[in-house]
């Protein structure tokens, strides 16, 4: 009751905060209209390629026009066109070439932005096409979108985020997956649901994001810490997951969206309805939704008890949007029901050391056949949003935003039971709740400056209730940034400084014993180059410095963690950690050859990470290795290449790199859990269009990951090997071995009646190769998944 | 606008206000934890009665053991050994060892003595006729030192004859010093 009361405390806070915040947006906004004595200029890029459908030549001669402005380009013998100074806003793009069917398209353009089309010779209409601008910027952002993104439908956030070069998994089993970018994860990425941060228990490494990537039509990721519009902590970067815009055509249209996966018998199937109306074309909506349901994962030799999953999830939008205004409301709801493989949830040391020295788990649990059945040890989530998003146009200088947004985060773990008997309730239970608001002003050219000012601040609250990792606890979070961009002639600068408090406070256990409340502020910026050197070859450099205050997890909690069989005690003296960054990189792309190098150096001091204290914690289960959270200095550098070619309008080939060092500066000795390199080589063959049949291709995937040989020399660990002798090691196996994986795909998109479906037929894991890999915690304990045949169809409909 | 974004405002923090009041600060899983085991001897032939105890109020992690003593034991003497789990984090202390007799099917005790001459045997049984091990008679043969590795194991539907130590997942194990006078 007591907890209560103080409720009642914050929202005075959120009265208050919210008057002293009204003063600022004022102010902001008499600034910006006292600004009279210049001609606001409308200065966005529309660039792209043009190609024919048929034949994927590049399409010379070919006409682009804007109907609203009545720009046309056409296209130069690289079927390259550009259009320059074209003010936010929605457009009819019409494109035509002889010979070829005039493609209709409509975009909406808030920055700068280029894409593809492709024109088709059959006489056929295609869909309207909406895009979103990406940013040019001196900032590393990859997306997955289009054919890449269709290609992981079905798969987790975290897994599917995998596919872009530099971003690897932390793994827990078959079912949790949690983007690494650069080495870095957890607290040190920030993860975007539709434009607002998520806030659910990230710390954990078991963690996994509660999103459903469904609701995306592009995910992309901003790797190291150079963005600094969404939080000082995101040292790792940022993954995005952007619903497309709402309909702005009237009528009624969606998707259904289905897949099956052979290993785990997993169905999903996911659909989108959304309308705009036409008697009030200023209203939009969007209703959407996914089930997920999967069994026991297989290995190849042996199916791992009690991986099942399942989840549901459903988002509802409404928008309502005039020419100098619009607002757009957001519900999402994710629920996820995990199964832990029961081979994993071991008692003690021993059963550890165990299950590694016989390399494989024990008899009675790999004569476990399949099951949809969950049993404990298990995980139930659910995550909640509210988002409301409202821009108006300040005049022709810009445009105004206001995100408000709740979280509301369950977390239920369920261990083994201890007796039949004991009761069914869970052994962890965390929730957290957040409530966020950001005022944003988006300008536009001024002085040959175009750029974002904003605010932004939180506040949270976190309770558990039975087993104890970490305290209850509030906290206040605010920011300050701007960030502006200035380009001429072949040169683009951008720099941006961002300043954060967070006040931690009401720390406390539910036995009433209290600690030590925490404050932190600090300051973040960034700057950088980015250089067209010709059309098709772009360089840029980024210098950034960030920090990261030390999450309640590093600073409080102590307990056991089951699945790692360790002790981990927090350390309330940490300092924020600090991050100097350098990113340098090239994109070259020619008529053939396609190539993109970014590579990265990071200081980070005070590191904080997990370091093994001597002698181990003796319990009633025996001993455990202690491990406390410490700082260190640190550095992090490495590059992930890309280089592909086409060898003929059919032919691709494109190989991936990604190499990373992570060291800690003061032991001289590297870091532990990093990702091993990778290497990464693709074929593929695309097909002529057909009548019926468009976009055919042909996709083999060949992924060499070396074992992770950079792991600390000596540690505190003490184990026993099959014959007896004792050691001290860093960690209670050594590094898998490197394996190669083999994938193909084949992908199509099928006419049928005036729909066009889009199929695909995907086999991950081809040999059925056993294997373990470095960054998932079960490598202790069983094999990754073997073969994996997965079948996706999608169906658009509309009326 | 500004009573739109005065509302949305409001509205958020309101509805954070409502829902994280909701939480019940439900206490720990008492009956999981074991916090003490007292293994009880009473010297066949006489009445004679001996305790060793281990105890780790706060379960795993936190505190370190409070208590853990060695087993005395006299050469050439037999001892009935019971064995007494106890929940001394709650208040009246629960009885464990109860639990673990009422799903006997699921559970066994192991006995492992290492660098002394102690023998266990005698171990009373299960439904089943399997070996349980709450009951079990202590021989110590010759004078010395060394150590003895108490284990429960938790084995639900797959307890089986002659079950290995390796087989289900540990509940307890503990390395008791031993010294035999």
């Amino acid at each position: 009751m007591q907890h209560c009361s103080k409720k009642y405390h914050a929202v005075v806070i959120f009265a208050s905060m919210y008057q002293i915040l009204r003063r600022i947006i004022l102010i902001i906004l008499l600034v910006a209209g006292a600004d009279l004595g210049l001609k606001a200029q409308c200065t966005l890029r529309f660039s792209g390629q043009v190609r024919d459908a048929d034949t994927r030549e590049w399409l010379h001669a070919a006409v682009v026009r804007i109907n609203e402005l009545g720009i046309t380009r056409v296209t130069d013998s690289l079927g390259r066109f550009s259009m320059e100074g074209l003010c936010p806003g929605h457009y009819d793009v019409v494109i035509s070439h002889v010979g070829c069917e005039t493609l209709y398209t409509h975009i909406h353009i808030s920055a700068d932005f280029s894409k593809e089309y492709s024109l088709p010779h059959a006489s056929m209409q295609l869909g309207t096409v909406t895009v979103v601008g990406t940013l040019q910027s001196s900032m590393n952002r990859e997306d997955l979108k289009g054919r890449e993104l269709e290609s992981v439908r079905g798969l987790s956030l975290g897994e599917s985020l995998a596919r872009i070069n530099g971003v690897t998994t932390l793994q827990t089993g078959t079912n949790i997956y949690k983007p690494v970018i650069h080495g870095l994860h957890s607290n040190r990425v920030i993860i975007l649901n539709n434009g607002i941060r998520q806030e659910g228990q990230q710390w954990g490494n078991e963690h996994a994001p509660e999103i459903d990537p469904y609701i995306a039509n592009r995910v992309s990721v901003i790797k190291g810490a150079s963005s600094l519009r969404y939080g000082s902590d995101a040292i790792g970067g940022v993954v995005l997951v952007e619903p497309k815009l709402l309909r702005a055509i009237p009528g009624t249209g969606g998707e259904i969206n289905l897949a099956g996966f052979s290993n785990n018998r997993m169905g999903v199937l996911s659909g989108i309805m959304e309308g705009n109306l036409k008697k009030t074309p200023a209203f939009s909506w969007r209703a959407q939704g996914t089930v997920r349901r999967g069994g026991n994962a297989k290995t190849p030799g042996y199916w791992l008890e009690n991986s099942g999953l399942s989840e549901y999830n459903f988002s509802l939008t409404a928008g309502w949007r005039k020419a100098n205004w619009g607002t757009e409301l957001y519900f999402s709801q994710f629920n996820t029901e995990l199964g832990i493989f029961s081979g994993s949830h071991i008692g003690n040391v021993t059963d550890l050391m165990q299950v590694i020295n016989a390399g494989t788990p024990p008899d009675y649990i790999r004569s476990a056949g399949f099951s949809y059945q969950i049993d404990r040890p298990r995980q139930e989530v659910q995550h909640n949003l509210i988002r409301s998003k409202t821009f108006f146009q300040t005049g022709n200088k810009g445009r105004f935003n206001i995100l408000a947004s709740w979280q509301y985060n369950n977390r239920l773990e369920y261990d083994k039971k201890r007796f039949q008997s004991s009761d069914e309730s869970p052994q962890l239970d965390l929730s957290i709740g957040t409530a966020a608001l950001d005022l944003v002003w988006d300008h536009n050219l001024i002085r040959g400056f175009r750029g974002t000012i904003g605010l932004s601040g939180a506040y949270q609250d976190n309770a558990y209730s039975r087993r104890l990792f970490i305290p209850n606890y509030r906290m206040q979070t605010g920011a300050i940034f701007w960030m502006e961009k200035w380009e001429k002639g072949k040169w683009l600068l951008d720099a941006g400084i961002r300043y954060d408090w967070r006040n931690m406070y009401d720390i406390n256990n539910n036995d009433g014993k209290g600690y030590p409340k925490q404050q932190y502020q600090s300051a973040s910026g960034q700057f950088g180059i980015y250089y067209n050197l010709k059309p098709g070859m772009q360089w840029y450099a980024n210098l950034s410095t960030a920090w990261r205050a030390p999450h309640v997890n590093e600073l409080y909690s102590d307990g056991l963690h089951h699945g790692a069989a360790r002790i981990e005690k927090g350390d309330s003296s940490l300092v924020p950690e600090r991050s100097n960054s350098l990113q340098l990189g090239m994109q070259w792309e020619t008529g053939r050859w396609n190539i993109s190098v970014n590579a990265y150096q990071k200081r980070i001091d005070d590191f904080i990470y997990l370091e093994p204290v001597f002698p181990p914690q003796l319990s009633i289960r025996g001993a455990f290795p202690a491990f406390r959270f410490t700082q260190n200095n640190a550095w992090l550098t490495g590059f992930d290449a890309s280089v592909s070619y086409a060898w003929t309008h059919h032919i691709v080939s494109q190989t991936r790199v990604s190499v990373l060092r992570a060291r800690n500066r003061e032991t001289k000795d590297w870091l532990i859990q990093m990702p091993a390199d990778r290497i990464e080589q693709e074929l593929q063959y695309e097909f002529n269009n057909g009548k019926k049949i468009r976009e055919s291709y042909l996709k083999a995937r060949l992924q060499y990951v070396f074992r992770q040989s950079r792991v600390p020399a000596t540690g505190q660990i003490e184990i026993i090997r099959p014959d007896g002798t004792k050691e001290l090691a860093a960690d209670y196996m050594p590094a898998p071995d490197a394996y190669t994986l083999l994938g193909i795909e084949a992908g199509a998109q099928v006419l049928v009646g005036k729909r066009l479906f889009s199929v695909s037929l995907s086999v991950s894991n081809l040999l059925d190769q056993e294997y373990r890999d470095y960054m998932n915690s079960f490598r202790y304990y069983a094999d990754e998944m073997g073969r994996n045949i997965a079948f996706r169809i999608k169906i658009p409909f509309n009326f | 606008m500004k009573s739109a974004f005065k509302w949305l405002f409001l509205s958020s923090a309101f509805i954070l206000a409502l829902t994280s009041c909701k939480k019940d600060k439900v206490p720990v899983n008492e009956e999981e934890l074991i916090t003490t085991v007292k293994l009880n001897f009473t010297e066949v032939g006489t009445s004679t009665v001996t305790t060793a105890t281990f105890r780790d109020i706060d379960g795993e992690g936190g505190n370190p053991p409070s208590l853990f003593e060695t087993v005395n034991l006299l050469a050439g003497r037999s001892y009935q050994v019971r064995i007494e789990l106890l929940n001394e984090s709650v208040s009246p202390a629960e009885n464990i060892t109860d639990e673990v007799v009422a799903e006997a099917n699921d559970h066994q005790f192991y006995f492992q003595p290492s660098g002394v001459a102690v023998a266990v045997t005698n171990l009373d049984t299960d439904g089943n006729g399997f070996p349980l091990g709450v009951n079990s008679v202590w021989t110590a043969a010759a004078a010395g030192t060394g150590t003895l590795r108490l284990t429960l194991k938790h084995k639900p539907g797959i307890k089986a004859n002659n079950d290995p130590v390796t087989v289900g997942d540990t509940d307890i194990e503990l390395d008791w010093d031993v010294q035999v006078n």
